[in-house]
């Protein structure tokens, strides 16, 4: 019986992987869907709607935002983004935005949560600083009546109205094929992973070890977690290029801070610095790259997304239905991956190195916060 | 434990444990990676591990002082990621202003020392609770000066600490001039032989007319001025502000003066056992990566090492 289950999940799954290979998407064998609960849950909510009439209302709207909050650059311009579109909706839409500053910790998070809805918001669009810790506050919302916009991750329930981020699993992929097609199916590579049991750490990493287990000719060296800081990912690299030294054609990476650590390491080291799949749209990662002519692959995870999400939480108060899973590189312009041939139309010489774009609102917000280069 | 030889000495088998046990520790670690990481002898590999050694020594000597006055710092990260934030953010990668920003890094490091050590010596703080305290309180200031955006430039010039000739940087010369000139201070000073007895015993030291605050406050100071000249170095290292610069760095500090032989009750301890202790959990966080261990084994060992010499020094020091 659990494998006529099993057979008959994966036949749907396999549904909406093929609508989602027509959109030119990456597809996923059944042996990689099988393997991740993440890949199965965004696959099985990606062609499915929300009714959201119980939650429709007229405005203005009461929208509490539960951030990341003060912790680095790509929060901060998160919250920066918040703050302007609010202001650019206008007070008749939005009339209100709570906040709460988890600076980072899924610990603070909870409560805060917790806090957010006895202020009986209209919505909560929440960044989920722990996919265990925040489930139970999550489905507390939903329980309460306050919808539940999913903000940049996910939690484990699917108890919410919906998620806006991509899949991660396939931004993996995308930078561990890149590697693949530039070594010609054969080469070693190393694997910088973020943050162990962080999940958009570990998704990344599972999407990327399957592209290399899929391919014989490639062989991983060694796979360390930097932590997503250029600190820990330059003394690994260190280490690595000791021991391995030019054997290492190709180095996948989870965040570009780590991959500006692992290109520090490398020009310290006076080697020639192989393909790397594991850029960003991060300024700091682009100068070095245009600087020493890099070849890599870079994926998107823009600070931006709170205004899809923002729009999300009004269509749903609107009473509009959503989609149960919204991947910003479908509405916002410039997130989709790119390679160093884009590189510079990416990188501005007037921002500084810790911007994560895109960044859409004016420059002079930007310069306010104090992410514009002095005197250019 | 104490054996006789037939010449008429003895030889006490606990003192040369707690004595030499961190030497002979490193040196059997050296001796087994002969045999199972021999490239861990490669010049290149060598001259990593002391760079990297070199980052870790310079905060562990101002932690071992700290514990030999039977205190402990755990400020010091903060102190690290403020000079960092304050180098990148004043001289806003100006080679000029250079040296204006690591000497106002300096200025604050030596204010936060002065504040760990006045809140325990003056106020009976525990130094736990004290310097944790001024740890959240400095990493609170940073927030709120940089809004949450650690940016700037660090200048191209700091990036002379990563330049090299043979194994000797910038860093290790750093390391091993002060490791020398801090075992020179504990071992032939008055200053040196008064913080062990601030340490050992506070009572008889203040009886026989010591100043024991003013020995408790300067090696906070100390200790926090250490936590500065790493941050120095750091920051030249990754040529970034990066918010996690001395993620684990702090607490392996602590780890290598203990493992070094220095007491959490005050009064024992060296310079040159920390230095001995840095380079085996070095040495070890080395050998483990060129083994290709996962990051959880890798804690295990450093954990299981740690507690392996607590433990020999406890049995060792019981008689």
């Amino acid at each position: 019986m659990k494998k006529l289950v099993l057979l008959a999940m994966m036949c749907v799954l396999l549904v909406g992987v093929g609508a989602f290979a027509q959109d030119a998407e990456p597809t996923f064998t059944p042996e990689q869907i099988e393997a991740s609960p993440y890949l199965q849950s965004v696959l099985a909510r990606q062609g499915e709607m929300y009714d959201t009439t119980e939650y429709a209302k007229e405005g203005p709207y009461r929208i509490a935002l539960a951030a990341q909050g003060t912790s680095n650059s790509w929060s901060a311009l998160f919250d920066e983004h918040a703050r302007w579109y609010a202001e650019e909706l206008g007070p008749d839409v939005i009339g209100e935005l709570l906040y709460a500053d988890a600076q980072a910790s899924a610990d603070i998070q909870v409560p805060q949560v917790e806090d957010l809805l006895a202020q009986e918001p209209d919505a909560l669009i929440l960044v989920p600083m722990g996919a265990a810790a925040l489930a139970a506050p999550v489905e507390r919302a939903m329980a309460q009546g306050v919808p539940v916009i999913l903000c940049a991750s996910s939690v484990d329930t699917d108890n919410f109205v919906t998620e806006v981020g991509t899949n991660l699993y396939a931004s993996g992929s995308y930078l561990a094929q890149y590697l693949v097609d530039q070594l010609g199916g054969e080469g070693n590579v190393i694997v910088m992973a973020g943050i162990p049991g962080a999940s958009t750490s570990d998704v990344m990493q599972a999407g990327a070890e399957a592209v290399f287990a899929a391919n014989p000719g490639i062989t991983v060296l060694d796979i360390q977690p930097g932590n997503w800081s250029t600190a820990e990912a330059k003394s690994i690299m260190e280490t690595w290029l000791a021991q391995y030294g030019d054997e290492i054609d190709g180095v996948w990476s989870g965040g570009a801070q780590m991959s500006q650590g692992i290109v520090s390491a490398y020009l310290d080291a006076g080697q020639a610095i192989p393909p790397i799949g594991g850029g960003e749209f991060g300024n700091g990662f682009l100068r070095l790259a245009i600087e020493n002519e890099i070849s890599y692959a870079a994926w998107q995870y823009p600070n931006a997304m709170v205004t899809l999400c923002m729009d999300t939480a009004l269509a749903i108060l609107r009473g509009e239905p959503v989609p149960r899973f919204i991947d910003f590189q479908d509405s916002i312009p410039n997130t989709q991956n790119f390679t160093d041939a884009e590189g510079e139309t990416y990188y501005n010489a007037e921002w500084s190195d810790d911007v994560f774009g895109p960044i859409l609102f004016p420059e002079a917000r930007l310069e306010a916060l104090g992410f514009v280069v002095q005197g250019s | 434990m104490i054996l006789s030889s037939t010449s008429g000495t003895t030889f006490n088998l606990r003192r040369f444990i707690v004595r030499y046990g961190v030497y002979i520790s490193l040196g059997v670690l050296l001796c087994v990676a002969v045999l199972i990481t021999p490239n861990l002898y490669s010049s290149q590999t060598l001259t990593v591990l002391l760079k990297q050694s070199a980052q870790l020594g310079l905060i562990a000597i101002g932690q071992t002082l700290v514990l030999l006055v039977a205190g402990l710092d755990l400020s010091v990260g903060s102190v690290i990621f403020l000079t960092s934030v304050v180098i990148a953010r004043v001289s806003n990668g100006d080679d000029a202003l250079l040296p204006l920003s690591i000497g106002l890094s300096f200025v604050l490091s030596v204010v936060i020392g002065l504040a760990n050590g006045l809140l325990i010596t003056k106020r009976k703080i525990p130094p736990f609770v004290a310097t944790l305290a001024i740890f959240i309180l400095v990493q609170g200031a940073v927030q709120a000066y940089t809004r949450g955006v650690p940016g700037g430039f660090v200048p191209d010039g700091l990036s002379i600490v990563n330049q090299s000739v043979g194994f000797i940087s910038i860093p290790v010369v750093l390391w091993l001039g002060l490791t020398a000139i801090f075992a020179f201070v504990l071992r032939n000073t008055a200053y040196g032989r008064r913080l062990y007895a601030v340490g050992s015993n506070p009572v008889t030291a203040r009886l026989s007319g010591l100043n024991v605050d003013g020995f408790k406050l300067s090696a906070y100071v100390l200790c926090s001025s250490m936590a500065c000249v790493a941050g120095v170095v750091l920051t030249g290292y990754v040529g970034y502000v990066d918010r996690f610069i001395a993620s684990g760095l702090d607490l392996d500090a602590i780890a290598a003066a203990v493992v070094g032989g220095t007491l959490f009750t005050g009064g024992r301890g060296s310079v040159l056992g920390t230095f001995a202790g840095v380079l085996l959990i070095q040495v070890l966080s080395t050998m483990a990566l060129l083994l290709g261990l996962s990051i959880q084994t890798q804690f295990i060992i450093k954990g299981v090492v740690i507690l392996a010499a607590v433990a020999l020094y406890s049995l060792a020091r019981a008689d």
